[in-house]
């Protein structure tokens, strides 16, 4: 079975957060900003791998959600909407900088100082050669992510990261489960071939 | 620039509409960045809630600035009561160009523009006295240092609330 | 590009996406097929490989200020929306000095712009705090500004304000900055911790409004 993103029992579900913040309760919003940020966030910045952009995107995703949450009707989850809100304020994004660059990326925005050593909390536990070939072989497998087209980054970021149903990914990537079940097959296997030497070498 | 400000509120008033002096003055922000906008003073405003009931508000260690440690005394020589809870503060520099919003609290606030020096110390100042979207009082006044001004507010529970605004003396 | 269907099998096999029934039947072929464990079984430990090393939740640098500034936005937002549907609607607020009582009223506060249009010669350098006019919008308010030596204040009596409600929860705010937002003309005031308290703006009708951030709903 997938694995569910919704909150532990014990915690106000997010429907109840979300009928609140509708009626203009911004401190039920505030607890779902703090309950989906670190997704959100991990969503854009592995799409876009630059922090304070990703940090930017993930502002945006917020804001347009609450302007948009008088649409939100409740048949999907919450968490789903949101991820759509995320992919298309990702994807106009990368729309944007593909227009206006010509493959170099701009990095002239410094509105946000974002502190660039905030990275993904490292495993605490690992021996010294251990955390390093973690290391190296993630950022082998960020690389070779990258390599992929945002569409088969997206699906596969969706399906093994935030692992969501194909539906839910359908939902998010407004596109049908047909066309997410051949990017996703697509993307596993061209992430195999490009981590195969990686893979092989890894315990 | 005090005199240009007297001579356009004297004709504004004598057409008979003293609420658009407001309005007539510049923009309403300070400048953010770059330059420090010029001042004529620093105040300190404070919500007050007097009361006779001293568990009536928590104590958050709210204190009254230094130079203000007998303030509690004061006002218990004006209101009628035994306690003095500082409900919020805010220290805010009285911009010569701009307004100042004074706001130690949601409900009550003062809006304040400088007239320019007061001979001898002290500004000259025009105050509003708001409570949420409605003005309950406005005055001109000359604020001076180590004399507080006492704005008795609305009653509210069992006291009454006070809005305090004190000139703080340079340095 | 077509997909056969039996990638699309191995999948959503792997993703746990088939009914009993299908899983069943596509175990069986596992068994059967060893190219297509194999198959299988690489794409079960890149997806190990891809998890862990692809964290779900990303820590947010400033996630402090990353919700405070979600909640100063919104502020913002709403404050210009109500400026830009206040724009169309009539300014109630004029109608109070239309009133009739304002010619006598005005007649009063012409003396004293007077006095404040003189102010080094007509107000006495003093140590203490002088109110020279009052007025209060609300005829049944009645001002009564004094000096009172005792208490070295001087004081601004409102009779007849009418009682706040007891229920009526008073917000109060210990300000320790602010920060001003050119482009939105509004002022965030700040507390201890630099978090946002109360946004001011001014709304269409150049009335301040404030905009409290510390307890909504």
């Amino acid at each position: 079975m997938p694995e569910s993103s919704a909150p532990d029992t014990g915690e106000v579900p997010d429907l109840d957060l979300v009928r609140r913040s509708q009626d203009g309760d911004t401190r039920a919003f505030d607890v779902l900003v703090t309950r989906y940020r670190g997704r959100v966030y991990a969503m854009t910045y592995q799409m876009i791998q630059n922090e304070t952009e990703a940090w930017d995107l993930a502002q945006e995703a917020f804001i347009k959600a609450w302007k948009a949450l008088p649409k939100f009707k409740g048949d999907s989850a919450f968490y789903t909407w949101l991820y759509r809100i995320t992919h298309n304020v990702t994807y106009d994004w990368l729309r944007k900088k593909k227009i206006r660059s010509d493959g170099e990326f701009d990095d002239s925005r410094t509105e946000h100082q974002v502190a660039a050593g905030a990275l993904a909390v490292p495993r605490g536990d690992a021996a010294p050669d251990a955390a390093l070939r973690n290391s190296e072989l993630g950022a082998q497998i960020a690389a070779a992510i990258d390599q992929l087209s945002d569409d088969h980054k997206e699906v596969v970021l969706l399906r093994e990261v935030q692992g969501l149903s194909y539906e839910e990914i359908a939902e998010s990537m407004e596109c049908s489960m047909g066309t997410v079940m051949s990017r996703l097959f697509y993307a596993r296997k061209k992430l195999q071939e490009l981590l195969k030497d990686t893979y092989e070498n890894a315990a | 620039m005090s005199r240009c400000i007297v001579s356009l509120f004297t004709a504004v008033v004598l057409a008979g509409a003293f609420g658009s002096v407001a309005s007539a003055q510049p923009a309403p922000a300070p400048k953010s960045s770059s330059k420090a906008p010029a001042t004529d003073g620093q105040v300190w405003g404070a919500l007050i809630y007097a009361t006779d009931d001293g568990s009536a508000v928590p104590d958050d260690g709210t204190t009254f600035p230094k130079e203000l440690s007998d303030l509690e005394g004061r006002l218990g020589k004006v209101f009628d009561h035994k306690h003095f809870k500082i409900l919020g503060q805010h220290t805010q520099d009285i911009l010569r160009e701009y307004e100042s919003w004074v706001v130690p609290s949601r409900d009550l606030f003062l809006k304040v523009d400088s007239n320019g020096p007061a001979e001898g110390g002290g500004i000259h100042l025009h105050l509003q006295f708001w409570q949420g979207e409605q003005v309950l009082v406005k005055s001109d006044a000359v604020l001076r240092a180590g004399s507080p001004l006492f704005i008795g507010g609305p009653k509210w529970r069992d006291g009454q609330l006070v809005f305090v605004l004190a000139l703080q003396a340079e340095h | 590009m077509k997909t056969p269907p039996e990638d699309h099998d191995l999948i959503r096999w792997l993703d746990g996406e088939m009914n009993d029934a299908e899983r069943a039947a596509f175990e069986t072929r596992l068994n059967a097929d060893s190219q297509l464990k194999a198959e299988a079984e690489s794409m079960q430990k890149l997806g190990e490989r891809l998890r862990s090393s692809l964290p779900k939740d990303r820590p947010m640098p400033h996630a402090d200020f990353f919700n405070s500034q979600i909640q100063v936005r919104i502020a913002q937002m709403e404050l210009d929306e109500e400026r830009s549907s206040a724009r169309a609607s009539s300014a109630s607020w004029t109608e109070w000095f239309r009133l009739p009582w304002l010619a006598a009223a005005a007649a009063v506060v012409v003396a004293m712009v007077a006095i404040v249009s003189r102010p080094d010669s007509r107000v006495a350098a003093s140590d203490v705090t002088q109110v020279l006019s009052t007025y209060a919008p609300n005829p049944d308010v009645v001002v009564r500004g004094y000096e009172d030596a005792d208490a070295h204040a001087t004081v601004l009596m409102l009779d007849g304000l009418p009682d706040l409600p007891a229920d009526q929860k008073i917000v109060g705010y210990d300000v320790h900055g602010s920060r001003a937002d050119k482009a939105m003309a509004s002022v965030t005031l700040l507390g201890s911790d630099g978090q946002p308290l109360v946004v001011l703006a001014k709304d269409s009708r150049d009335q301040p409004r404030v905009w409290d951030l510390t307890t909504r709903g």
